[in-house]
């Protein structure tokens, strides 16, 4: 087995390695990744993005339609559908869950929920709760716009990037 | 037994487990990352959790993920297959917390041989002969350097939270010891969240036998037979066969009683695998214990036709074994190939890709455990492995014969993507294989073009 370096990159490498150690030392936290090259020198370091929110893009398969076909916003109270996949008035977007556990659409029982359909929300605003191992993980819209649907009931087991709010771009 | 068993894992494991699961009626549960919606395993199974993207470290590494999907699903056990998390002793803690029963021994028994160091501590103090290394880890360059000098070169550099061939470096010139000390370091610290390393005599020209052990957790351990483990590239198996070939019976016999004697004392529960080094004067040493399945458990299980995984839910769910020492008769030769997505030709690079024709051998004696469908999309997540071809036969000879017989009729290629298929053959045509007479050197002598060349060298086999 003759993976062992070639003693003309055994200089790089070592300084590579060498740095590569100090970046650790010098921060905190877990590491997502380490990516040494020797070839023309790099190092990557990735670190985890903790407060993830959404992917950017909607589902592949929602078709924009005209600015024209837009529907005025449901009324509150409407039973939310569980059609993920069809295609949704305007410039919409899906808030997912950003990992598995379980949905809350409030801070508390018995609270008023974060957002109803046809709030506004801003970027970043917290707009539901999914708990796992009893932490409380704040989920947030990840552009600001207006709440168009509620997928998930209350307190219902949700999957890792399942779709939990319909959003309409502001 | 279990109702519902969570299989914390992808790939060809996660189906073979669900497969035992099936046979014994209990419901099964799969979790995937976001590429593996579509998998085999996902499609086997009676339920799905999504519990990540595809880095493995929030997906199929992430404890609390995969906690919450089995509570989700109602599940009674969590069975972690091998790798990922399967000889984590946190996460086996955290499954007993939160009333899981882990599939696998228990945490503080994985915490003490999964520390490489303290385990051939603890093999030294029951009997077992280790090579020789370092007392404890490794923190300076300066120590690595006065422990290499005693210990004498060549020297292997290995990490504490290592395994599975990984993050190990093999220095033979003491001028090159601290570039990969530091290399090992940064690796270890990057691959497992852990930096320590220890030291130890590297075996230039060595076998790699291990032995197959199931415990009841009670003191009761039976072995399963040795598997040769010596067909490897960068220190990773590529062919696993059982018996051992060429090693004398009374020799097998030996290092199989002191991997029982060293599990009984432990306690061992479940099932696991003793590796050792076998060097050409019939000495032996224990390299590691691995807590878990192996990749390569099937020759095992086609030469004694126990069902491993099927022990292991046993033993779990407070059944104990089902078999006695005296009932396991090993019968005939089985040899494992397994075909991964990866050019030998280029030092075996993965080879990412889709998967656009996939068929797998079949025949008589034949077991092909894979995920592998046309379709499937081989990512640089996860272990390039495709499928694991698995043979038997009544004799050594036949055994090869069927194995290179199935491995030609396996057809599968995608757009830029390569397995080691062909070179298996190779291996398989080798005289020095076939004489039984290879060490884990053997992939590194057989350069790849060489062989392409010289392909007639095809030996009569001795058997």
């Amino acid at each position: 087995m003759s993976d062992e370096p070639a003693s003309s990159t055994e200089n790089t490498l070592e300084e590579l390695c060498l740095r590569t150690v100090e970046l650790i030392d010098a921060t905190s936290g877990p590491l997502k990744s380490v990516r040494l090259q020797r070839g023309d020198t790099s190092i990557e370091v990735e670190w985890p993005d903790l407060a993830r929110v959404t992917p950017p893009a909607l589902d592949a398969t929602a078709v924009p339609v005209p600015v024209a076909d837009v529907a005025p916003v449901p009324v509150a109270g409407a039973a939310p559908p569980q059609t993920p996949d069809a295609a949704r008035p305007g410039d919409s977007f899906v808030v997912e869950a950003p990992l598995v556990g379980t949905f809350y659409r409030a801070p508390s029982p018995g609270s008023r929920p974060f957002v109803e359909v046809g709030d506004i929300v801003e970027e970043g605003q917290q707009v539901a709760i999914v708990e796992a191992m009893k932490l409380m993980n704040a989920v947030s819209a990840e552009r600001s716009g207006r709440v168009v649907e509620v997928l998930v009931n209350d307190a219902v087991p949700v999957e890792y990037g399942e779709p939990l709010l319909v959003l309409a771009s502001a | 037994m279990f109702s519902t068993v969570l299989i914390a894992n992808r790939g060809e494991i996660a189906l073979r487990v669900a497969r035992t699961c099936r046979e014994l009626g209990i419901r099964t549960v799969a979790v995937c990352s976001d590429p593996d919606r579509e998998s085999a395993v996902t499609r086997f199974v009676d339920e799905c959790v999504r519990i990540g993207p595809a880095a493995p470290r929030r997906s199929y590494l992430n404890a609390a993920a995969v906690i919450t999907a089995a509570l989700q699903v109602g599940a009674d056990a969590v069975h972690p297959g091998y790798g990922f998390l399967s000889e984590d002793p946190d996460f086996a803690e955290i499954c007993e917390t939160a009333g899981l029963t882990f599939v696998g021994p228990s945490s503080s028994l994985l915490a003490k041989l999964g520390d490489k160091a303290r385990a051939r501590e603890i093999a030294r103090e029951a009997g077992l002969p280790v090579l020789p290394g370092s007392p404890e880890t490794l923190e300076t360059v300066g120590q690595a350097k006065s422990v290499a000098a005693a210990i004498g070169y060549p020297v292997i550099i290995k990490a504490v939270a290592g395994g599975g061939g990984r993050g190990m470096t093999v220095v033979r010139d003491p001028r090159d010891l601290s570039g990969a000390f530091l290399e090992a370091r940064a690796g270890a610290q990057a691959a497992f969240g852990d930096a320590r390393l220890y030291a130890e005599r590297y075996l230039e020209n060595a076998r790699h036998i291990e032995v197959q052990i199931l415990g009841d957790g009670e003191g009761e351990v039976v072995q399963l037979g040795e598997r040769d483990c010596s067909v490897q590239r960068r220190r990773q198996k590529l062919l696993e066969e059982t018996p051992a070939p060429g090693l004398p019976r009374e020799l097998a016999d030996r290092i199989c009683a002191a991997a029982v004697h060293s599990a009984r004392e432990l306690d061992y529960a479940g099932a696991g695998t003793y590796e050792f080094l076998v060097d050409q004067d019939g000495g032996f040493y224990l390299m590691e214990v691995n807590c878990r399945i192996q990749v390569e458990h099937p020759v095992t299980e086609l030469v004694t036709g126990v069902d491993l995984v099927r022990e292991q839910l046993r033993v779990a769910a407070g059944y104990g074994l089902s078999i006695r020492q005296e009932d396991i008769a090993p019968r005939g030769v089985s040899i494992e190939c397994r075909v991964n997505a990866e050019d030998p030709e280029r030092g075996f690079l993965p080879t990412p890709g889709v998967v656009e024709e996939f068929s797998a051998p079949g025949g008589p004696f034949v077991r092909v455990d894979t995920h592998g469908f046309p379709g499937l999309r081989v990512t640089a997540d996860y272990d390039p492995l495709l499928a694991k071809v698995a043979v038997w036969a009544p004799d050594r000879r036949q055994a090869i014969e069927r194995a290179d017989r199935a491995l030609g009729e396996f057809r599968v290629a995608g757009r830029g993507m390569s397995t080691t298929r062909e070179f298996l053959r190779e291996v398989l045509a080798d005289a020095t294989f076939r004489a039984a007479k290879h060490t884990t050197g053997l992939v590194g002598d057989l350069k790849p073009a060489e062989v392409r060349r010289t392909g007639a060298r095809r030996a009569s086999c001795p058997s």
